[in-house]
């Protein structure tokens, strides 16, 4: 169970049913509310749908942080055939667990978002892409789905509006590239999940060759209390470059680790120490990654002035991801912990780019080398440079994602690097 | 020199209070772990557009089995009309096989592609680039524990260790009674309950290495 605590200074709104058997019922959702914000979609144009959404400055919770109703804007006017909209629910970010919970608590929550922004973007079906691990959270999905049909909110004629729409829930097999949204596509249509060269975007050419939209599970979850609600409401949370709530997942070495909903622009600091109830006793603060593995890493003073918006861990160094928040206090082993996060990103390289395919091998060896002992001063140099090679240069950004911790870290904790190399080079070997 | 020693190994660490026993959610220990969904499905695979692949990592596996006949047709059926081409049913369909027989053998590769019309190395080249579908025939219980970052700072290498001491058994190895595989697994999505372990269709949440011995002797009694 990864919610599991609750603390005052959340502010529950995607959250609110969790831990609450009964919202994964229809009726348990109706109860909270649930399909008034598609009720009230259906009775409004899809342009006017789209400016409320736009309106609320809603940012894409996957990571990249873009406005969700620019990205539906994108989306054609004139429909020439079929258009798609894919949730992404492929949850593989280390550290990210808050898209399994919004499925096996709150299913209705997201199919509500989903049918929402299909409406909007003229899409008359609907992909969830979930991971293939989450068998329990398919689960849940599925029986909500069948409610769904079965009450006529998803398929022919939805609420008597005259809307059709269709929703599938497909699985993925393993892969953590599939979260990154070509080749989320590829996979969908049956292909290894290999990241397209962009453009054409999706909104042009996206799955099975036509305009679609890919959004996280975060972000249609919000949507229906967008409409429900407003999005001057959804404003009053957050900051101005950075509206609204958004689900914190902190794990590492906390008391009290979990997911917790907190408005954007909350103080590392505060989640750290207050909301998750600190560190282990007699510990101290070494370092955070603030958004998943693939950003760069903090240290204690970095993260004690950190504000988590968009904008504010930038600010501090790094970027907000998923706002998966990693803790490590002084017993991390930080050569260690990079180096399992590389290993991670060698073994999710699709293989298509050089610079991925071989750059996290040699990161993997390299910073192998250096955790037991046998590292050397030009492996620094080595790393050094391979982490600018990879940066940039590929199709999609797992290889920059690989190389963010090793420079980030190799500049924050240089002692940790130069206290495990080999003293120096035995005589006579090579 | 003492500097080497800063690097103390991490002591295996479990949160204090999980859901299971913080009493801030009235939810037993079943819910908790999902038992009401995990390892049901219906039959004939549920409505005509609804949900393409179920659990497909079972105790009990069928290597010689027939594909695709009686209910299993039923549900192909309703796969491949679920997407606009053939193709994207092949994700699905591979889970559908995986189900009945256990693993993807070279024969049942050959099935799939004459089913959907694919060349079987296009086929084969698919379902090795996914993780999840086993090539090989594995134990009845596959054990798949995470040890990536959020896990590892609370002591995953340790509980992979737990398992295959306790087993007696080498990384991605089968023990000799055919029971359990045990393999490390990429993050599983279950970083706030950390360690995260994978059996079969079944996370496993909050484990420490002493927890592995109960939980070994559960499987074996009672299954996942």
């Amino acid at each position: 169970m990864a919610f599991p605590y609750q603390h005052e200074r959340e502010t529950r709104v995607l959250s609110k049913g969790w831990g609450d058997p009964r919202t994964r019922t229809l009726d348990g959702w109706k109860a909270l509310g649930g399909y008034e914000g598609l009720t009230k979609a259906l009775g409004m144009s899809r342009h006017a749908v789209i400016n409320e959404v736009k309106d609320s400055g809603l940012r894409g919770r996957g990571g990249a942080g873009f406005p969700t109703g620019v990205k539906w804007s994108f989306m054609p006017q004139e429909k020439t055939g079929p258009h798609y909209l894919c949730c992404n629910a492929d949850e593989s970010e280390p550290g990210t667990f808050k898209d399994r919970e919004l499925l096996r608590w709150t299913p209705h929550q997201l199919i509500e978002g989903c049918l929402i922004g299909a409406y909007a973007i003229q899409a008359e079906h609907i992909f969830i892409y979930c991971r293939g691990e989450f068998f329990e959270a398919v689960q849940v999905l599925a029986r909500a789905v069948e409610e769904a049909y079965e009450a006529g909110l998803v398929g022919k004629n939805i609420l008597g509006s005259g809307v059709d729409i269709e929703l599938t829930v497909h699985s993925g097999a393993g892969a953590y590239i599939c979260g990154e949204e070509t080749a989320l596509m590829n996979s969908l249509e049956g292909r290894r999940g290999l990241p397209r060269v962009k453009p054409p975007f999706p909104a042009a050419v996206g799955a099975f060759g036509r305009p679609t939209t890919i959004n996280n599970v975060e972000t249609l979850c919000a949507i229906p209390h967008i409409l429900h609600n407003g999005g001057a409401w959804y404003r009053s949370f957050g900051t101005e470059k950075s509206p609204g709530t958004k689900l914190f997942c902190v794990s590492g070495h906390v008391m009290r680790p979990g997911n917790y909903e907190l408005p954007l622009g909350f103080p590392l600091k505060d989640l750290i120490y207050d909301v998750c109830g600190g560190l282990r006793e007699g510990h101290t603060l070494k370092a955070v990654i603030p958004g998943g593995s693939s950003v760069p890493l903090l240290n204690q003073e970095e993260a004690e002035g950190c504000e988590l918006s968009y904008e504010g861990v930038v600010e501090a160094g790094s970027m907000l991801g998923c706002a998966s928040v990693i803790v490590m206090d002084d017993t991390t082993d930080v050569v260690k912990q990079v180096r399992r996060m590389v290993d991670f990103y060698a073994h999710e390289s699709c293989g298509q780019c050089t610079p991925c395919r071989e750059g996290t091998q040699w990161l993997a060896r390299i910073l192998r080398r250096i955790e037991q002992g046998q590292g050397t001063e030009e492996d620094l140099v080595t790393l050094r440079e391979l982490g600018d090679q990879m940066t940039g240069t590929t199709i999609c950004v797992l290889s920059d994602s690989a190389a963010a911790p090793v420079s980030s870290s190799m500049e924050k904790f240089p002692e940790e690097y130069h206290a495990r190399l080999r003293a120096r080079d035995p005589v006579g070997v090579v | 020199m003492s500097e080497r020693s800063v690097h103390r190994p991490q002591e295996p660490f479990r949160n204090p209070g999980w859901a299971g026993n913080s009493g801030e959610f009235e939810l037993t220990e079943a819910e908790l772990r999902g038992d009401d969904y995990v390892g049901t499905r219906p039959l004939d695979g549920g409505h005509p557009s609804g949900v393409s692949t179920y659990p497909f990592m079972m105790a009990d596996k069928a290597p010689e089995a027939p594909l695709f006949e009686g209910a299993y047709l039923v549900r192909f059926e309703k796969i491949r009309g679920r997407y606009p081409e053939l193709r994207a049913a092949l994700l699905p369909t591979l889970a559908l096989a995986h189900e009945i027989r256990g693993h993807l053998s070279p024969d049942t590769l050959r099935d799939v592609a004459g089913l959907l019309e694919l060349p079987e190395a296009y086929v084969r080249g698919v379902a090795s680039f996914y993780t999840m579908y086993n090539m090989r025939p594995v134990g009845r219980y596959l054990v798949q524990v995470c040890t990536n970052i959020s896990c590892n700072l609370c002591g995953g290498d340790q509980v992979l260790a737990a398992f295959l001491d306790h087993l007696e058994v080498e990384l991605g190895e089968t023990t000799a009674d055919g029971e359990f595989t045990v393999m490390e697994v990429e993050c599983l999505a279950a970083c706030g309950t950390p360690t995260a372990v994978q059996i079969n269709s079944r996370y496993y949440e909050n484990i420490i290495p002493s927890d592995v011995p109960a939980l070994v002797q559960r499987l074996r009694t009672e299954g996942v």
